[in-house]
């Protein structure tokens, strides 16, 4: 892995033009999240209906390119997807950011997946794993319900 | 010692960092250490080491005297009256720690005023936030101008009856601004107002003459002066240093101890309680030897032709832009690229060998004034060389390329 797999076209492309920004009509479901080593900031909105899947998602923020595309290809994902299914596919991602060489979920179609993996080359660049994880773990945060800020500091 | 062969007295230049030659700008952070001051430490617990100020035997004696030494050295740095206002500390943030907790335990009362600049790193505002919560203090904040600097008019305008303390920077780590302390203190004492000075970004880069300066306080860095880290040094007008209470309690600071009083020991004892960093105090006699035997003057002048050379060549790189345009810069060149987040260009500088930093540096009032979220940071010491500034720039290109960026 090097500089140019980790940044690479799609990166650059969802970190200059992130999709999903601006925040969701009626949303039902927010949390914040902030990493106070460097100052992203992310503000994650959820929607969800009645039979808890993602009717919406979107995020406000700044940040870096690795931090803004991560929000960017995540909200893209979960959009559709059922809450149960939405916590695999984080837990799943957050397991191949970190250790795991691939990802398993069964809830990822093979492109899905092939996106999400672009994001794998942080885990040689470990003061910007937590540029990728950031929106992830505020993610659960709304979904939860924790009316408490995501504080990446808190995070292994 | 000739300053364009500097790079050789420091062991770090000869290692490969990630199969490139190291380009280290990130000394405000930082700075690398000279082979003398590695050698001191390692003769030291080799060969020397003892606690120092408590045993009678020899080794106890001779660390006593070596790092006493190291007071008078410093004292005659910085050109102190007298050795007892030398106080070594874990670090300027624990200098400037002290300084605030002591006037606040004695000295303040609610509804005075403390001026400090929208320069200041967190080291020189936190510790004021805690004398804002716990005895209501009200803390102002002079203003810089647009091209970062802080005028002493801005710091005048907040002066009123209730202003007791003015806590400044001697020099920004994000603009490289330098502060005209000599003048602030004229004009602070002329209203009783004591000045506290953050010498963190001063002590490497400028001259210090504390009878010039007229300062109450300065704190010192010494692992940003070539010096090891976990040590700092408050410098303290005798006359506040007798006056205020003791900062931490413990062994080595006290005369008396009985069940119903306690007396305190005499300067600088008073504010040393407890092992100090010894190995690094006595090496950093060492890092004073070493910046007077290529001589202040001379690390100011090399600075200032790089400081110079680096503006010119990111002043012409487009996209890029620096923080700040201050009169006198001194050590830092703080930039910005348009469309490229400050970390993003770190991390891409670093695979070059280019080491700088990205980030807020510890100073968010000062982003959130310029409303910029972070930015990127080479700062200098005086082992840089122009040559390091061209792969600077060069590696700024490279990430330009990257981000397809003209």
């Amino acid at each position: 892995m090097n500089l140019k797999e980790l940044y690479q076209e799609i990166i650059l492309e969802h970190g200059k033009n992130p999709r999903n920004i601006g925040k969701t009509e009626n949303f039902n479901k927010d949390a914040k999240g902030h990493n106070p080593l460097c100052g992203d900031s992310v503000h994650v909105y959820l929607k969800l209906d009645n039979k808890n899947k993602v009717e919406d998602v979107s995020f406000e923020g700044s940040g870096c390119a690795i931090s803004m595309a991560s929000a960017s290809i995540m909200t893209d994902l979960v959009k559709g997807k059922e809450e149960n299914e939405v916590r695999e596919i984080i837990n799943d991602f957050l397991g191949m950011i970190k250790i795991n060489p691939n990802l398993k979920s069964k809830n990822l179609n093979d492109d899905e997946k092939t996106k999400l993996m672009c994001l794998s080359g942080v885990k040689q660049y470990p003061m910007r794993v937590k540029c990728a994880t950031l929106s992830w773990h505020t993610l659960i945060s709304a979904i939860d319900n924790k009316n408490e800020e995501i504080n990446t500091e808190k995070f292994d | 010692m000739n300053i364009d062969t500097i790079k050789k007295e420091f062991p770090i230049f000869d290692e490969k960092i990630q199969n490139n030659d190291l380009v280290y700008l990130d000394s405000a952070n930082s700075s690398q250490k000279p082979k003398v001051v590695l050698d001191r430490i390692n003769e030291f617990y080799r060969k020397q080491f003892s606690n120092v100020g408590r045993s009678v035997h020899y080794l106890a004696v001779a660390a006593t005297n070596l790092y006493e030494n190291t007071r008078s050295s410093v004292q005659k740095y910085i050109n102190a009256k007298d050795k007892n206002e030398i106080v070594f500390t874990k670090g300027a943030t624990e200098a400037l720690n002290l300084v605030a907790n002591t006037l606040g335990q004695t000295f303040l009362e609610p509804d005075d005023e403390v001026i400090i600049t929208e320069l200041e790193h967190h080291s020189n505002y936190v510790p004021w936030h805690f004398l804002r919560k716990s005895k209501d203090i009200k803390i102002k904040f002079a203003e810089i101008n647009e091209d970062g600097d802080v005028p002493i008019e801005n710091i005048e305008k907040e002066i009123t009856d209730k202003t007791k303390v003015i806590a400044i920077t001697h020099l920004s780590n994000v603009t490289g601004s330098i502060l005209p302390i000599k003048e602030i203190t004229q004009l602070a004492h002329s209203k009783g107002i004591i000045v506290v000075v953050d010498g963190c970004q001063g002590g490497p880069h400028l001259k210090l003459d504390m009878q010039d300066l007229d300062c109450d306080f300065y704190a010192i860095s010494c692992h940003k002066m070539y010096g090891p880290t976990g040590l700092g040094v408050l410098y303290g007008k005798k006359k506040w240093l007798e006056q205020l209470p003791p900062y931490q309690g413990g062994g080595g600071m006290i005369n008396e101890v009985k069940k119903d009083s306690i007396s305190y020991g005499d300067l600088p004892n008073k504010y040393e309680a407890g092992t100090m960093a010894t190995a690094q105090v006595i090496a950093f006699d060492q890092s004073i030897k070493f910046l007077e035997s290529i001589g202040i003057d001379n690390v100011i002048e090399h600075e200032k032709k790089l400081i110079e050379y680096g503006q010119e060549i990111i002043q012409k790189n487009n996209s890029v832009k620096l923080i700040g345009n201050p009169k006198k810069r001194g050590g830092v060149l703080s930039f910005i690229i348009e469309g490229i987040h400050p970390h993003d260009i770190a991390t891409i500088l670093d695979e070059d060998g280019v080491a700088i930093r990205a980030g807020h540096h510890c100073c968010q009032i000062l982003h959130d004034k310029l409303n910029i979220p972070a930015s990127a940071r080479a700062s200098l010491g005086v082992y840089n060389t122009k040559d390091d500034l061209d792969k600077l720039n060069d590696a700024i290109n490279n990430c330009k390329k990257i981000f397809d960026l003209k």
